[in-house]
């Protein structure tokens, strides 16, 4: 129960980070369904925008994602995204 | 009729793998790979992909490498020659960046220290070296920049505008390209592997190449090879992606094979652009199995050995392709152990022997940017091609923006004889554009877009343009800034994407391109201020079809911190100004309307009577009066003493009796105000009539004359407007 609170915590924080990081100006956080394909989906978002979120979980999770194939399976979605973020959090895994 | 062919005479070339021609030849034959890790800059990673590095450091002290590396490769090249150069010609992407980073770095503010930043100040530099006193070209289209630059000098050529042409590319290791290409993973962290099925990306590389290149009727003896033709065009698909279908680089193989007049089972071997990275090397794969669907010629990349050495790789790669011809040598695509599969491509992997008669090299670049080049056998016969030239340009529309606002917030202003220095707000400068389009657009990519629609739009029905040529002095510097100042800030942990795509000088001519889908010749200038006289220029010689639509833009940001340190005509001026003016012209045999023309361009230096030369291209005193209502004249801010001796004598040689106006003192002072003038001269002319409160006098009747507009200071250049 817990961890599927914080799990909905982290999308609605994803969800802010990923509109001011790609500059989504008319984009709403609730637009971004859990399970909407991140990139070629509604959003418009592109490869140069998933390396720029890359560097944003860097920079925000200490989490390095540093290779394409890994890339794709880990933005395909926001709940794909967050899952990968909790498992390889080095905060979480103390 | 004549029909002049383009001969390589000389040619010298600096890479990872060798200095010099004979040195690079040895180590062709033996596979050499010049890969090392980086050492020009301290970097933050643990592993750090290897990179091209050059070993040694270079002469002159004082001048940025890449100056320095275009130095060495222009110097054997030429050495056989001579005479002086009518024309230089450079592929340049980075310029004296490497140096500017250090100095932002360590903060320094002396813009002293920043006079060799610009990209075109290597092509002025060399043209200094070798005392060429006629026209000097940068074309910095990213990693086809060598490539179109060579066909730029080619068509120059073969117009009768330069007999000898000293032409190349060169670009250093920086700071900006190394983390840049890092951010976008596209740095191999074994070294690239070119076409094999472990690729993991391209190995960021320097060097400098310079070619020779002269216009005869006659074959010379001392040719080394032909340059048979040369092809541009752009996939108008993505910033930095190419196009999967690879659709961009077959029009540009196509091109390049009909502009040689050859058929293209006449290739005996393709030296391939082939980076090693995954999207690079398939979608080159499938142009070549679209081209080629059954019998391939012989096919290798050498970026395996040489990396890419971005704007330099065309040119070392036609240095190489000259070779291949001279030395019947095909080299190996060193990294390549097991091709692809799925590319269907067999490259060769070791260097054989071959009898090479027909080169076609290819160069493609961010922006969907592509250049082909068909270098062959000199003194082989070949068919007379049709030397009828291109169409002559005619207005079809115009636009402009400066710190007034759009083209009729600036005209109001401007009749009246206000000024109109200033800039606009980002949110002004795109307020038509879309949101989508603009998130990762910064200030000049915005004014460019608008500029270019406005234009378009002023064209009432015209077509969609098909080629788009943009100047540009300074490039795109938020990006620049942007990307080094957040590097610096993380301690080099962290560097922008989005801003190193949209720091390439040809991003915005990209996503204008990509607007109209654009998908001919799109080529960017950077000559300072000379940079939209550049952009004419080529417009001039590059053509896609003979009744095409085409834009030519110019365009200029200011900026809070560099434009101050780069551009020192800013400094004269209280605050800072930015803009520049869009046109959308259409060629044409027959005339109609306006016509635009860039008449003359020659450097001020290394040429006493650049003036009289100018009065006896436009035809004499008479000729000037005869044609010209007007005469806008550009001085920029730095070369203010220059440029008015220069007016003054343009002005006793020529006894112009008709208004003379410095249009920078409207416009405020920044590279591509030549653009605003451009566009004021064309409403000026349609309008007919010089309104009072402009000229100083009573308003004058402009009785069906032109406007001239002349630039000054260390080049003088010369468009004609007219009817």
């Amino acid at each position: 129960m817990l961890q599927q609170k914080s799990m909905g915590k982290l999308i609605d924080e994803l969800r802010v980070k990923i509109i001011d990081t790609l500059n989504l100006e008319d984009v709403m956080p609730d637009d971004m369904g859990e399970d909407d394909q991140l990139v070629g989906g509604k959003l418009g978002l592109d490869s140069i925008d998933v390396l720029e979120l890359v560097i944003m979980i860097e920079k925000d999770y200490s989490i390095k994602i540093d290779n394409r194939e890994l890339g794709a399976k880990v933005f395909a979605n926001l709940g794909a995204l967050a899952g990968y973020i909790q498992e390889n959090s080095p905060e979480a895994s103390h | 009729m004549t029909f002049v062919r383009v001969y390589i005479t000389g040619m010298g070339l600096i890479s990872p793998v060798a200095q010099g021609v004979s040195e690079t030849r040895i180590s062709l034959k033996t596979g050499k790979k010049g890969f090392r890790p980086i050492s020009l800059f301290p970097v933050s990673q643990e592993n750090p992909p290897p990179v091209g590095e050059i070993s040694g450091s270079f002469e002159p002290v004082g001048i940025p490498r890449t100056h320095q590396l275009a130095l060495v490769a222009a110097r054997e090249a030429m050495a056989d020659s001579g005479d002086v150069p009518d024309a230089v010609v450079m592929g340049v992407t980075t310029g004296g960046l490497a140096t500017t980073e250090k100095l932002l770095k360590r903060g320094d503010k002396s813009p002293e220290l920043y006079k060799y930043h610009a990209t075109g100040s290597v092509a002025e530099y060399l043209a200094r070296e070798f005392k060429c006193p006629g026209t000097v070209i940068t074309v910095s289209t990213a990693c086809s920049s060598g490539g179109a630059a060579i066909n730029v000098a080619l068509e120059m050529l073969r117009a009768g505008k330069a007999k000898k042409v000293l032409v190349g590319g060169a670009d250093c290791l920086c700071r900006l390209t190394y983390y840049g290409f890092n951010s976008l993973q596209l740095l191999d962290p074994l070294g690239a592997r070119p076409f094999d099925m472990k690729r993991r990306g391209m190995t960021v590389a320097e060097g400098a190449a310079m070619l020779v290149l002269e216009g005869h009727e006659e074959f010379p003896d001392n040719a080394i090879a032909e340059i048979l033709g040369a092809g541009l065009s752009c996939d108008a698909h993505h910033p930095a992606s190419p196009d999967p279908e690879g659709t961009g680089a077959l029009d540009a193989m196509r091109a390049a094979i009909k502009n040689a007049g050859i058929s293209k089972s006449d290739i005996d071997y393709i030296n391939l652009h082939g980076t090693g990275t995954i999207d690079n090397d398939f979608s080159e794969a499938r142009a070549l199995n679209r081209l080629f669907p059954d019998n391939k010629p012989l096919l290798s990349s050498v970026k395996g050995a040489f990396g890419h050495s971005l704007a330099a790789a065309g040119a070392i790669e036609a240095v190489l392709s000259a070779m291949c011809i001279s030395d019947n040598l095909v080299p190996g695509t060193i990294g390549c152990d097991i091709p692809d599969p799925e590319l269907h491509l067999n490259p060769v992997r070791k260097p054989i022997e071959a009898d090479i008669q027909t080169v076609l090299s290819n160069s493609f670049g961010f922006g969907g940017n592509n250049a082909s080049l068909v270098i062959g056998r000199p003194g082989n016969e070949r068919a007379q091609l049709s030397s009828k030239g291109p169409s002559p340009l005619f207005v079809a529309g115009s636009a402009c923006i400066t710190g007034a606002g759009d083209t009729d917030k600036t005209f109001t202003r401007i009749l009246k004889g206000l000024s109109c220095k200033g800039t606009l707000t980002e949110k002004e400068l795109s307020q038509d554009l879309p949101g989508r389009t603009v998130r990762r657009l910064k200030r000049l990519p915005r004014m460019a877009l608008s500029l270019a629609i406005a234009s378009h739009n002023n064209s009432g029905p015209s077509d969609m343009p098909s080629s788009i040529f943009l100047g540009t002095g300074w490039g795109s510097l938020s990006e620049t800034y942007d990307f080094l100042t957040r590097l610096y800030e993380t301690e080099e942990q962290f560097a922008s994407p989005t801003d190193f795509i949209g720091s390439v000088h040809n991003a915005p001519a990209a996503q204008v391109a990509m607007w109209f889908k654009s998908t001919g010749p799109n080529i960017t200038t950077t000559g300072g201020d000379y940079s939209f006289e550049q952009a004419l220029m080529a417009a001039s010689l590059l053509e896609k079809d003979p009744d095409e639509t085409i834009l030519v833009v110019g365009a200029d940001q200011a900026h809070e911190t560099l434009s101050g340190l780069l551009d020192r005509s800013v400094l004269i001026d209280n605050g800072l100004s930015d803009g520049g003016g869009a046109l959308c012209l259409k060629r044409s045999k027959t005339p109609s309307g306006l016509r635009v023309s860039p008449s003359f361009f020659e450097n001020a230096d290394n040429n006493p009577s650049v003036i009289p030369s100018l009065i006896k291209n436009l035809g004499g005193p008479e000729r000037i009066n005869d044609k010209y209502g007007l005469v806008l004249s550009g001085i920029p801010g730095a070369y203010g003493e220059r440029g008015n001796r220069q007016l003054d004598q343009f002005l006793s040689g020529s006894g112009f009796k008709a208004p003379v106006i410095d249009y920078r003192k409207f416009t405020g002072q920044f590279a591509s105000a030549s653009a605003v003038a451009a566009v004021l001269a064309i409403r000026l002319a349609q309008g007919g009539e010089i309104p009072k409160e402009f000229c100083g006098k009573e308003s004058i009747d402009l009785h069906g004359k032109g406007v001239l507009i002349i630039g000054l200071g260390n080049f003088v250049t010369a468009v004609e407007v007219l009817r």
